[in-house]
């Protein structure tokens, strides 16, 4: 196991390079630049050239590249040009937010996606199986912006149970973190529900019941069991989308976060910004790969031997 | 037990008591959705200030609706006859919110920190700033500027403390302002929400404002909302007390609101097409003057803004003196002489209604940028151009892709734009030789325009002959058809009636910091 981390481990130096020359150059090469969003109306060609000079940005690209890498190894993300803060500053302001919603988003996908999953799968083509699949499709099809919106008018407007926006209370987190938790339980349960129904017609399951282990017993103790493998695939990807994804929710809501902060950015071209929030959503994702292996090879011996 | 239970029950009322007289003075302000995410507080560095900097800070002189200026910090001020000075007195007794003084000192360290930003070009004009006395200033022009007192009163003149401004460095803005406005900052998190809490001291009202003393608010909280259909939820559910923008399209429902009430202010925005005179076929100005009466303006005004806002017949706003225009000039929706000038640039009717000419159809690229509004204008002009025989192809772009589109210069032909801004000085940004592809879209570079802008820009000593010169260059390019004007939108806030009482007139060209020390909150 110690080797097969060691090995994992060192695979991400050459991903991590190649992501932050993506993340660097493509910011680049979509039209528009941040000097536009400061000019202001009367200022002259002479100040904006200055500007430029003064971020930068009128060196070559593998140099400005090789500068904000070897900062960035230093730790240093730069200073946002519109948003005049160090990036760091402004992730550590932000990434709080979109951890928390994330993560309770993620929980409650997990939670009632595997149940549900596994309640449709064991009363397939059943009422409760296709009411549950009817649901399903439902919340997986339904855009998040316009979920949210119902979710204000029906909870906040009409019953007045939680206040239609903001990040200022704890109670403000119940309607963004349903909205986008919904679309993970449709997720979720449907991979549940398809693998706990294939890991169903295997042999082995078919001798559990030979021998008289009661059905339940089977069903949670042990194709749950192995039907859990590609639903922690499925969630490791998702924990790098969780968050960034949020971006529409966060709009909807008024919340701050990482989305937000990269929309913005993105808006203005506001380069270091751009760049630190993608390299943090990218190690996201890195990590979150990472740990689904990982997890992955603890549960199941086979992958283990496979990496060996 | 008995006591303890009265005490108890008396110390709980106390609280609620108390914590409804002080919820009594406060109040949640929401600003308008393109002012989110405005970075900092900081006036002399910052390229976007939102509204609550003229609650923090004070300027010089403040403008009002009618394009007058008000002494604010400035009681009264002197021009040289030759425009080469500027004398202002200054308000006595004003401290800054550490207690620090203001006097002719403060202005000696305020003018030259504008160097090297990107505001420095609103100060560029003044040489040095000479103390006459402890509260008369003397600025000492480079060359004359009848525009200073529109620069002075810009957001971004809000005087800031300089003990404060130097102690905060770079953080300044952010961590802390420290002006001599009505509030002082509490808390600022950028995007989120900034907390004002009242000035007890404040004695630098203007002539805009009712109130002379300390605001009449205890404590301001401005929210930031992206989604303006969030930020109306939040108003209908009493979560916020007033929405400092609305947008046009929101009006029908927030007036059917009961104990919500819309107010408007003129607006400083003008929609326009310009029009790429630098291909073909706007290289004629025929093609170019068809296209401008081709724009029915009060079609757009009656079916697209519920007849909210004004046409807009020049490039300019109406409350502009350089916009009263000789009435020859002024551009409004006429299709016979725009037939009649495609008819004699030579271009036929085809079967399927699009002109052509030598066999090339009359079929233009039509472009704007992304958001419901400029679509929704772009799609009736398109078909209003159709109407006289010219076939336009939209397409949509983002800000910063479209700007960069620009700067090819040859590869745009009529977009649809809006511009923010008070002062004819817009006419030079977006149509001076100097500035080809962006902001010149409409790649106007004239001899006779470069000659009268010249003239207009640097040769006005007095604001009269500004107004003059100005008006002429506006009436040449009228006269040239390099844009075609479109709509006039107004300023709409709405506030909750049973919250707050708003002063009846709205003084200023926004809502700013002068009437919010009017506004009341209703116990």
């Amino acid at each position: 196991m110690a080797l097969f981390l060691i090995r994992r481990l060192l695979l991400l130096i050459p991903v991590f390079l190649a992501v932050s020359l993506v993340i660097f150059m493509i910011i680049r090469f979509v039209p528009g630049d941040p000097i536009d969003n400061l000019l202001q109306i009367g200022s002259t060609e002479e100040q904006k050239t200055a500007m430029i000079a003064a971020y930068g940005l009128d060196r070559a690209l593998p140099v400005q590249y090789a500068i904000w890498l070897g900062k960035m190894l230093q730790g240093d993300l730069g200073e946002a040009i519109i948003l005049r803060q160090p990036v760091s500053t402004l992730i550590a302001q932000n990434l709080p937010h979109s951890l928390i919603l994330g993560s309770l988003a993620l929980a409650f996908s997990t939670l009632v996606g595997i149940a549900t999953g596994a309640l449709a799968a064991s009363f397939k083509d059943g009422w409760l199986d296709r009411l549950v699949m009817t649901l399903i499709l439902l919340g997986s099809t339904l855009p998040s912006f316009w979920l949210g919106l119902l979710m204000i008018l029906l909870f906040a407007v009409q019953l007045g149970w939680f206040p239609v926006s903001g990040a200022r209370s704890w109670s403000a987190l119940v309607l963004p973190v349903l909205t986008i938790g919904i679309g993970g339980v449709a997720l979720v349960a449907r991979v549940t529900r398809a693998a706990m129904i294939e890991i169903a017609r295997k042999d082995f399951v078919t001798m559990l019941h030979a021998k008289g282990v009661p059905p339940l017993q089977i069903q949670l103790g042990h194709v749950l069991r192995h039907a859990l493998l590609p639903v922690v695939t499925i969630l490791s990807l998702r924990i790098g989308w969780v968050l960034g994804g949020a971006v529409t929710i966060e709009y909807v809501f008024a919340r701050p976060g990482l989305g937000s902060l990269l929309i913005t950015s993105l808006n203005q071209r506001d380069y270091p910004v751009v760049q630190g929030c993608l390299l943090m959503l990218a190690i996201a994702v890195i990590l979150g790969t990472l740990i689904g292996d990982i997890v992955q090879a603890a549960m199941d011996p086979r992958l283990r031997e496979t990496l060996r | 037990m008995k006591t303890i239970l009265k005490a108890a029950l008396f110390g709980a009322s106390l609280c609620t008591l108390m914590g409804s007289s002080a919820l009594a003075q406060n109040a949640t302000f929401v600003l308008g959705s393109r002012e989110v995410g405005a970075p900092s507080y900081n006036p002399i560095k910052a390229t976007r200030l939102n509204a609550a900097n003229t609650f923090i800070y004070d300027r010089m002189v403040i403008q009002d609706a009618d394009q007058s200026f008000h002494g604010q910090l400035a009681t009264s001020w002197e021009a040289a006859a030759d425009g080469m000075s500027w004398t202002f007195k200054l308000r006595p007794n004003v401290k800054f919110h550490d207690g620090e003084p203001f006097n002719a000192q403060t202005i000696v360290w305020w003018v030259p920190k504008f160097k090297g930003t990107e505001n420095a070009f609103m100060t560029d004009a003044i040489d040095k700033v000479e103390v006459v006395d402890d509260l008369t200033v003397r600025f000492v022009m480079k060359t004359p500027d009848p525009n200073m007192l529109f620069n002075m009163a810009s957001t971004f003149m809000g005087v800031p403390s300089p003990k404060a401004f130097d102690a905060l460095g770079d953080r300044y803005g952010v961590a802390g302002a420290v002006g001599t406005g009505p509030f002082k900052l509490e808390s600022f998190t950028v995007g989120q929400q900034t907390v004002l809490v009242r000035n007890d001291a404040y004695n630098s009202a203007s002539a805009l404002s009712a109130n002379k003393g300390p605001a009449k608010i205890a404590r301001l909280t401005i929210r930031e909302i992206a989604e303006d259909s969030t930020a109306f939820l939040e108003l209908r559910t009493g979560g916020v007390d007033m929405l400092m923008s609305v947008p046009t399209d929101f009006l029908p429902r927030l007036s059917a609101e009961r104990g919500t009430k819309v107010m408007t202010l003129p607006g400083t925005e003008v929609y326009y097409m310009p029009m790429n005179t630098a291909v073909e076929p706007f290289t004629d100005i025929k093609v170019r003057e068809a296209v401008a009466f081709a724009v029915n303006q009060k079609e757009i005004l009656d079916s697209l803004f519920g007849g909210v806002g004004a046409v807009a017949n020049t490039f300019l706003i109406s409350g502009l003196a350089e916009s009263k225009v000789d009435p020859k000039l002024m551009i409004s929706y006429d299709p016979s002489r725009s037939r009649k000038a495609l008819d004699e640039a030579g271009w036929v009717a085809g079967p399927d209604g699009i002109r052509a000419k030598g066999g090339v159809k009359l079929q233009v690229k039509l472009w704007t940028q992304n958001g419901t509004e400029f679509k929704r204008v772009t799609e009736v002009i398109q078909a209003q151009l159709k109407a006289v025989g010219i076939g336009a192809d939209i397409t949509i772009f983002d800000a910063a892709t479209i700007t960069a589109q620009y700067r090819r210069r040859t590869e745009h032909q009529l977009a649809v734009r809006v511009y923010s801004w008070a002062n004819a000085d817009i006419l030079d940004w977006f149509h001076s030789g100097k500035r080809l592809g962006h902001p010149n879209h409409a790649m106007w570079n004239d001899p006779k325009s470069e000659e009268l802008n010249e003239k207009a820009m640097k040769g006005s000593r007095t604001w009269d002959e500004r107004v003059t010169n100005f008006r002429a260059y506006h009436e040449h390019l009228l006269s040239q058809f390099v844009f075609a004007p479109i709509y006039q939108p107004v300023q709409n806030f709405a506030f909750s009636e049973a919250r707050l009482s708003m002063p009846a007139v709205i003084r200023g060209t926004r809502l700013q910091g002068q009437t919010v020390v009017d506004i009341e909150v209703k116990r």
